[in-house]
This record gives structure tokens, sequence and C-alpha cells, in this order.
């Protein structure tokens, strides 16, 4: 009985030594500087399966061949939902020793402590397309003005209607900064209309189009025929929106505002059952956010907040070269 | 059964070579890190092998470990918890609620007590949810894959309504430093427990409970009864073990670690946000099957298990250094289970067919 114990406890001390070994005896800290002649970006966007991540991704790569002696580290969690895998990928980065971060946070308080250490280690991090909370000394915010946006996608919406009638606002996702100065943005401008009426602005679409159309199904099945317009803040949830719509059998009746552009959506303009789109330029902020880090890294100073543009395109304007270029923005593979 | 009765054989074998027999799942950590090393070394970035990257695997494997302790039990025990992810992230719900409404700033009269306080409620949902499932599976008797598939749903579906479908975000002053600090990987000092050790605080949180477990397990008259109702709960029912108190207990007790992993998981994101859980319950089952869990109960290991959840996130960091996009860590990491499991199930003589056919 003895024996059997004594191996047991052998067995337990010794199991958890790789836990021990692994991660202690780390006071001692090397960083391996390399080559430095070229210079290591890591560009983090909040997802990686949307096309607007791979705009910036295009952007980001112009930059860096334009600069010369760049090289862009593109890496970013799965879904755009999983701050977890986000801040993992942040700590990766800087364990890889890059020069300096580029990050599109998924959340504007669960990235600070990631940011803070980043910056800790001395690796200066340039944030874009949605805002982070205050804390850590950013070297740069480089985004859409996604207040102005979503005012554009008000008056856009105001005078599809005719500026009377009862509107629908769909959000996105509690906690994304961006979109939601979008939404501030809108029910502000909107409410300069006094014959508008929200009659909803507080359902979330959710991450993807099939929970945006199921909240859009049942927000059409409640106020269906007295409804007259939608704005759906983010491209998921305005895919989701537009299929709703056209399943109610309300499309072109239902006036409809997306926010940043999606084939269908392009498709449904032509169609007429989409009546605006408010477009950012990614391939832009893909392309400033590096040159912005780049400024940062040589110590020249930028300016604190730096944006993109913010565009409308409406069914008349679309084939124009400017919205034809920002409706299919260039993407890396 | 069979798996645990040693031959005449393994009897006489040398201790030594009988432990080290044991250590299966480590050995598979060491070709991992080994391979990742080199390859690293070669093509990557050369930072693969370094304190740094250790500390941060540590930290984001003790995040799955922690849960994890808690489904060894129970997959020893003979049961499943597919709830596991998601009554992890209504605990840290129910934390992120409590931090954002209930406490005071951190620095202000009885900001102690109300942060006690708010430890308290996460680790009362975290035994609630696990007596829950305890029970019904006990009561009813209903396979537990049933039983905590529906409670997945049920706790998803509670953590929604407390957070009104959204995210819950606590008051960042409100959290004490030592929380906010929990997941640290930098290397400034002050920020570790101890300022000698720089090993991440969630890190010694999951070895301090991992071995409280084990000691659990071979030790005490619980543990050794969790084992016998997983082996063959028939048995264990006629030697005199109280089958379904033992069962509660055992899914109860787990309760307590998916708290403490919800602890570390709302210090990592600093909020609360219920439907992150879903599908954090395979991960963590991954690494309990890793680790040499057997599914049909009777079998498995603490050590192996965080040694498991070691593997899948040395496999997930070291992709990352070599710029392997995640599509391709995804189908890696599947394929290391499956290739695993099998390796494991040549030592108990499986597939069948193919020991027939050398034979």
């Amino acid at each position: 009985m003895k024996r059997m114990s004594l191996s047991a406890f052998c067995r337990l001390t010794l199991g958890l030594l790789p836990l021990l070994a692994f991660s202690a005896g780390c006071t001692s800290e090397k960083r391996t500087s390399g080559n430095t002649s070229v210079r290591k970006i890591a560009v983090i966007p909040k997802g990686t399966s949307h096309e607007f991540w791979k705009s910036v991704n295009f952007g980001a790569q112009k930059a860096a061949q334009e600069i010369g002696d760049v090289e862009i580290i593109w890496k970013g969690p799965v879904v755009e939902s999983d701050t977890g895998s986000q801040i993992e990928v942040v700590k990766d980065m800087i364990t890889r020793g890059v020069d300096g971060i580029v990050l599109a946070p998924n959340q504007k308080g669960g990235l600070v402590d990631a940011v803070e250490e980043s910056v800790g280690e001395g690796i200066p991090v340039v944030i874009f397309d949605s805002g982070l909370d205050e804390g850590p000394k950013i070297s740069g915010y480089v985004a859409t003005d996604n207040f102005k946006g979503g005012q554009m996608a008000a008056d856009a919406l105001a005078k599809a209607i005719g500026e009377s009638g009862n509107v629908v606002l769909l959000r996105y996702l509690a906690g994304s900064e961006s979109t939601e100065q979008r939404e501030n943005g809108f029910l502000e401008a909107i409410a300069m209309y006094p014959e508008i009426n929200v009659i909803s602005s507080d359902q979330y679409g959710g991450e993807n189009s099939t929970q945006a159309k199921e909240k859009v199904d049942q927000l059409l099945q409640l106020h269906g025929d007295a409804l007259e317009g939608i704005f759906a803040v983010c491209e998921p949830n305005a895919n989701g929106t537009l299929e709703a719509i056209k399943n109610a059998g309300l499309a072109g009746k239902v006036k409809f505002i997306a926010f940043d552009p999606s084939d269908a959506l392009i498709e449904g303009m032509r169609n007429g059952s989409v009546h605006g789109i408010v477009l950012q330029d990614p391939v832009e902020m893909g392309y400033q956010g590096v040159k912005t880090m780049i400024a940062a890294l040589n110590g020249n100073a930028t300016e604190e907040f730096q944006s993109t543009g913010e565009y409308l395109a409406t069914p008349e304007n679309m084939d124009e070269e400017t919205y034809q270029r920002l409706l299919k923005p260039q993407i890396v593979d | 059964m069979t798996e645990n009765q040693p031959s005449a054989d393994q009897r006489k074998a040398n201790p030594l070579l009988k432990f080290l027999g044991r250590l299966g799942p480590a050995y598979a950590l060491l070709v991992v890190v080994g391979l990742f090393s080199v390859l690293d070394h070669q093509f990557g970035s050369q930072s693969f092998f370094s304190a740094r990257n250790a500390r941060v695997i540590a930290n984001s494997a003790a995040l799955v470990a922690v849960p994890a302790m808690g489904m060894t039990m129970i997959i020893i025990a003979g049961g499943i918890d597919l709830s596991a992810g998601t009554a992890l992230t209504l605990c840290g719900t129910a934390l992120a609620l409590a931090f954002r409404d209930y406490t005071v700033p951190v620095g202000a009269e009885d900001a102690t007590y109300w942060v006690v306080c708010a430890l308290a409620v996460g680790l009362g949902v975290g035994i609630a949810c696990g007596l829950i499932n305890g029970l019904i599976i006990a009561l009813a008797e209903i396979v537990p894959f049933i039983v905590t598939l529906g409670t997945m749903t049920i706790f998803l579906g509670i953590g929604q309504v407390i957070a009104s479908e959204s995210t819950v975000y606590p008051e960042t002053e409100h959290l004490p430093d030592w929380m906010r600090y929990l997941c640290y990987t930098g290397s400034n000092s002050d920020r570790y427990w101890f300022d000698w050790l720089h090993v991440p605080s969630s890190a010694l949180i999951a070895i301090v409970l991992g071995i409280g477990v084990a000691m659990l397990m071979h030790f005490t008259v619980f543990g050794r009864n969790m084992v016998a109702i997983g082996s063959n709960p028939a048995t264990a029912r006629l030697c005199g073990i109280r089958v379904g108190m033992t069962t509660v207990a055992v899914y109860a007790f787990a309760g307590i670690f998916v708290a403490a992993g919800a602890l570390l998981y709302f210090a990592n994101v600093k909020n609360g946000n219920p439907s992150d859980g879903t599908g954090k319950e395979l991960e963590i089952i991954a690494a309990v099957v890793l680790g040499g869990g057997s599914l049909s109960g009777g079998r498995g290991s603490v050590f192996g298990t965080v040694v498991g959840a070691l593997i899948i996130k040395t496999i997930g960091s070291g992709c990352t250094m070599l710029s392997i996009p995640n599509t391709y860590t995804h189908i890696i990491i599947g394929v290391i289970i499956i290739i695993a499991v099998l390796i494991d199930g040549l030592r108990s003589g499986k597939p069948k067919w193919l020991f027939d056919r050398l034979r």
C-alpha cells in the first residue's frame, strides 16, 4: 500500500513538471534581433473571413511594396467575435519580435491589456478600423469616421423614404466600437427628421448573416406593413437583412441602406432592393495603417486620428469610377 | 476494465519502465516542441523556442487546462460534459456582471469584501451548473451526453438572458491588479505573483489546481470511487459504492474548475460574452483525450490533460510562428488528435484487425 501511494505521488509531482519546466526559468530575456534591414509589421484584422479585411491586406501589402524592406505578417482570428484568439495573436506577434503591430481591435476593452503588453515590450501599436479604450499609448489611429458614415446613412434613408415613416436600426455586436459609432451617428442624424420614427434600435444582428437574417425575419414579422426603411450597420448584417427582405416579398417596398459592399448588395442595388451603401476605403485603411506605423518607427510624429474617408453609393452613381473602385476593392487572396 | 488490470508480466516489470510508459502524452509534447523548434529555426521567426513563447503558451494552455481538469474527472467517471464551454462563459458573464454592478472601485472602503463576493458568485454559478448536470444524470438516469447537450444550450440561454443578449463590460477600475494581470506574459516583473519567477499567474493557478486534483484522484476514497464507477458502474455498485451520489459529486466538483476557468477567461478578455463558450467544450474534451483519457471511462489523468492542453496550444503557436494560415492550423490540430488517440490505442491492442493480422 505504501509503495503504491509513493509511486503515485512520484507520478503526480513528476507529472506536473513539464508545465513548470515549460514556463519557469524565464527571467533571462533574449530577443533575437535578426537582420534589422527588413522591418516586420504585423497587421492583425478583426477576423480573416470577410472580404473587407482582404482589401485591408491588399492596402497593407501595397504600402509595404512602396516603402520597401517591409514585410507584412498577416494574421487574425477566424471569427470576429473571438476576442480570446485575437489576444493570443497579439501575444504571438510580440513573441515573434515584430517591429510594429497594426491592429483592428475586436473589442475596445478586451484588447487594452494586450496592447499595453506590446507597448511595454517596446513594440509600437497603430490601431485601425475600430477604436480602443483609453489606456496604452498608441502610435496612431486610422479609421473611417464611422459616426459621419452613420449620419450619411440616416440622410440617405430619410431621402429614400421621403422623410417620413417608421425605420429600423439593426445593430451589430455590443462592444464593437466602429459599429457603435455608426449606430450613434445614424440615431443622431435621423432624429433631425421629425416625421421619421425609429421603431426598433435595440436589436443586434450578430456576427454572421444567418443570425442577422433570423433577427430581421422577426422584425419584419413584427412591424412588416408599418415599416418604411432599414439600416444595417455592416456587411454580414446587411447580407442577412437583404435575404430577409427578399424572403418577405418586401424588396423595393422597404427601403434599405447598407454599410460596406458585397456582391449580393451590389446586385441588390441594380435590381432596386438596396437603396444605398455607405462605403469605406479598406485599401486606404491598410495602406495608411502601415504608413503610419513606419512613420512612428522613423520617429515622425503622426496625427492622432486619420480618417480614410466615407462615401455613399446609390443606384444612380454606382457606375462612376470612384464608386466602382470602392464597391469592388482589390483583395489579396 | 481490462485496460486497468495489469497483466502478470507488467506487474513484474521494472517500476521505472512502467512509470516511463505512463508518460505517453509527454513524449508527444516533446516531439511537437522539438519539431516546431527545428522548423521555426530553419524557416520561421526563430522565436518559437524562447522563454517568452513558453509563457504565452503556458498561459493559453492554462485557460484550457483548468476547466479540462474538471472534465478529466467527469470522463474518468464515465461521463462527458458538453455544457462545460457555455457553463464557463455563463460563469464569466456572472463575474462580469458582478464586477459591473455590485463592486466598488479598487482602493475604496470594502473593496476586497466586494471582490470576494463577486468571486463567490462566480464559484457558486459554476458549482450550480455542475450540480444541475449531475442531479439530472443521476436522478433521471439519462446518458450524460444528452443531458449536457441540453444544459449546453440552457446555460447559453441563461447567459444571454442575464447579459441582455450582448457582452457585459465590467468597470475596469473595479478589477484588482492581481486579476487584471492574471494572464500577463510580458517582461515587467511587478506584474507577476513572484517577481523572481516569470510564470504567468494563470499557469501557477493551473499547477496548484492540477496537483490538488491529482492528489484527490489518487489518495482519497472519493477519487478511487470515481475510477471505479467509470470502469464499471455495475461492479462499483456491487462493491458498495453509491454510484448516484458519486456522480452528482463529480459533476458538482467539476463545476469548481469550470468556475476557475471562467475566472481566467474573464481576466483574459476582461468581459463576459455568453456566446463565446460555444465550441470551447470541444477544445476542453480534446485536451483530455490527447492526454490519454478514454471516453468509455475509467482511464485518464490530470497530468495527461495538462500536457494535452499544452500540445494543442503549442501547435497553434508554432503554426503562427511559421506563418501557417488559420485554416491549416485547424486541419493540423484535428489530424494530431486522431493520430494521438490511434497511437494510444496501439498500447491496448487496438485496432483489433491489425493485431489479429500481425499475430
